[in-house]
């Protein structure tokens, strides 16, 4: 099917253009990347399926040489490196984001917040702080205070990503594939 | 007695958006060369395009191309009708020229390195070789709308459907663009928005709300349209919301 | 697109990509059962040399592309200080280093074309669950050509914004924007049934 095709393919454009314009002001003169926002949109606007295969799809691209990863990052030595369990941990977050979407009916606003903060953050840092500890030969405990410093920035995204599938949800209620 | 294999034939083609009609019951033999189709936005002209092209199939009535379904019959569809949308960014899939070119006869069966060598034999053939290599965002609209409608010719379908293939382009630009058209050895169906454009067609078909208000010689149709229009427009038109 | 892989080819731009994957499995899988400080060193070292067979300019290239990983150094450097583990520290330090590096080196010196051919093989056998290599090809594509239009529109955006508000682009613009992603899907959709389909 063309259409599942294009979506994986566009969301993933859209999580790399997440990464590559500056830091946007996401709150009150806060700039913080906005790329981890976009997994978990692709979660909540694409469900657990094609979310998780628009993230993969990203990943692929990334891994090939192409500097999608905010700052400019890329290559293979990301997934060689510290930070290796949260892109690891980023299509899982996404499949567990929109799998929360799908499964839920209650108002989407709130079911996107919800899935952003088990996915885009429970789920997300397990896999982070383990890749950590094991890259950098802490312990858990160590990994996950080094994981705090990441913490409020991805909580305030997460917000953000119900606030964002909320406005969608009311603008287009046929957008949130995730609903339909 | 028509002859049905030959053409595009509608017989009683409805397509539904909810439970508007958006096409309604439309019965038409089109077989000459150059067709033009008129009508205000919203008046069905590009879902009869996307009909005839068979990427969306009628909701009831039947849709025939040199005697097949398009939207069924995928890959006669390929080799029978090309269509060029309004905006190339629409429609540009790939990031350099000659992989946008090579992907239509990858589609039709060519291995991918014969496939390139003929995009970059017909971009020769243009005199514009040095564009293999481009990416497509380093092209200008012009340019894009001409790499869409090359995509499309090295296709070689019997059929060309133009959607407003001129809008948007400055002048010279839908100079250039027109006169490839009229080069052009395929049938030709083009919607315009601008009657005068369309003057030089075999066939011109008015769609109003889905069905046909006139259908006949340029100069029959033409002038009842432009007349339309004007009074249309001495009105406050565009007041009523699609809802 | 500019890529990260390095325009000057050098002679490890001819070793097929799928060696140079193999190969760097096995090293950083070597790299992660080392221990001692002095044999890690010693890979360092050796990759250090890699680079160096390019040329000073890619060496230099290939450290940039190290420098991000700086604040992991930092902290693990004073972390291992603080509880008097230099050794332990500088293990996990060379050997983080060190496998970035590898991994990158593989990256610096294999064509795009040539990696996205490699990822098509691995992805056969996935081939069951829908994804065939043309597939996979057409996606990428798409991504690639995507990228750029979708950086545009934000931008555009963003500007429409600051046209009418003293305030930069909050969060609000990304609505739109995924709106737009969603049409632009459908349309491609389109574009792609249009010639034949993705099957």
């Amino acid at each position: 099917m063309e259409r599942n095709l294009t979506h994986i393919a566009l969301f993933a454009a859209l999580i790399a253009v997440l990464g590559l314009i500056p830091r946007i002001d996401l709150a009150a003169g806060v700039p913080i990347t906005a790329q981890s926002l976009g997994i978990m949109l692709c979660g909540t606007v694409l469900g657990a399926r094609r979310g998780a295969l628009a993230v993969l799809l990203f990943l692929t691209l990334v891994a090939a040489g192409l500097p999608l990863l905010s700052g400019g990052r890329g290559g293979l030595g990301v997934f060689a490196g510290p930070s290796v369990g949260f892109l690891v941990g980023f299509p899982v977050a996404a499949f567990v984001a929109g799998w929360i979407m799908e499964r839920t009916t209650i108002a989407p606003g709130t079911a996107a917040t919800a899935a952003s903060v088990i996915g885009g953050i429970g789920v997300l840092y397990v896999f982070g702080i383990s890749g950590m500890a094991l890259n950098l030969g802490l312990s858990l405990t160590e990994a996950s205070l080094l994981g705090m410093a990441f913490l409020p920035g991805d909580a305030l995204k997460a917000v953000l990503a119900g606030m964002i599938t909320q406005s969608l949800a009311r603008m287009r209620p046929a957008s949130l594939l995730s609903r339909t | 007695m028509t002859n049905l294999s030959h053409g595009i034939h509608l017989a009683s083609a409805s397509v539904k958006l909810g439970d508007r009609h958006v096409l309604d019951r439309l019965t038409l033999a089109l077989t000459e060369k150059r067709i033009g189709i008129l009508g205000r936005n919203g008046s069905g002209k590009t879902t009869l395009l996307r009909l005839i092209a068979g990427l969306i199939g009628p909701d009831s009535g039947t849709v025939r191309l040199d005697g097949f379904d398009p939207f069924t019959d995928r890959r006669a569809a390929l080799a029978a009708v090309g269509i060029l949308f309004q905006n190339p960014d629409h429609q540009i899939l790939f990031p350099t020229v000659e992989e946008e070119l090579a992907f239509g006869l990858a589609q039709q069966g060519l291995p991918q390195s014969q496939a390139l060598g003929r995009a970059v034999e017909a971009l020769k053939a243009e005199g514009r070789a040095h564009w293999a290599k481009a990416p497509v965002t380093s092209l200008s609209q012009g340019q894009r709308h001409y790499l869409c409608l090359l995509s499309v010719l090295l296709m070689k379908p019997r059929t060309i459907l133009l959607d407003e293939p001129l809008a948007g382009l400055d002048l010279p630009t839908q100079d250039h663009l027109a006169r490839s058209f009229a080069a052009l050895p395929q049938r030709l169906v083009t919607i315009s928005h601008d009657p005068a454009t369309l003057a030089a067609a075999d066939r011109v078909l008015w769609l109003e709300g889905g069905r046909i208000a006139a259908d006949g010689p340029p100069l029959q149709v033409i002038p009842a349209f432009i007349a339309e229009m004007s009074r249309i427009g001495a009105r406050d038109a565009d007041a009523d919301l699609a809802g | 697109m500019l890529t990260l892989i390095s325009p000057v080819e050098i002679w490890a731009h001819r070793v097929p990509a799928g060696l140079k994957l193999g190969l760097l499995a096995a090293a950083t899988m070597g790299l992660f059962a080392l221990k001692s400080p002095l044999l890690l060193a010693l890979a360092a070292t050796a990759t250090g040399a890699l680079y160096l067979s390019g040329g000073t300019g890619f060496a230099v290239a290939g450290l940039r592309l190290v420098r991000p990983l700086w604040p992991f150094v930092l902290i693990v450097g004073l972390w291992h200080l603080w509880t008097a583990d230099p050794g332990g520290g500088a293990s996990i330090l060379l050997r983080m280093l060190t496998a970035v590096a590898l991994a990158n080196f593989v990256t610096m010196t294999t064509r795009l074309s040539d990696m996205i051919t490699v990822f098509q093989m691995l992805a056969r056998p996935l081939g069951a669950l829908g994804l065939s290599p043309r597939r996979l090809a057409i996606a990428m594509a798409l991504v690639i050509r995507f990228i750029p239009v979708m950086l545009d529109r934000l931008v555009q955006i963003s500007q429409a914004w600051r046209a009418r508000s003293r305030r930069r682009a909050g969060w609000r613009v990304l609505v739109p924007a995924t709106l737009a992603a969603l049409d632009d899907a459908d349309r491609a959709a389109e574009a792609l049934r249009a010639r034949g389909g993705a099957g």
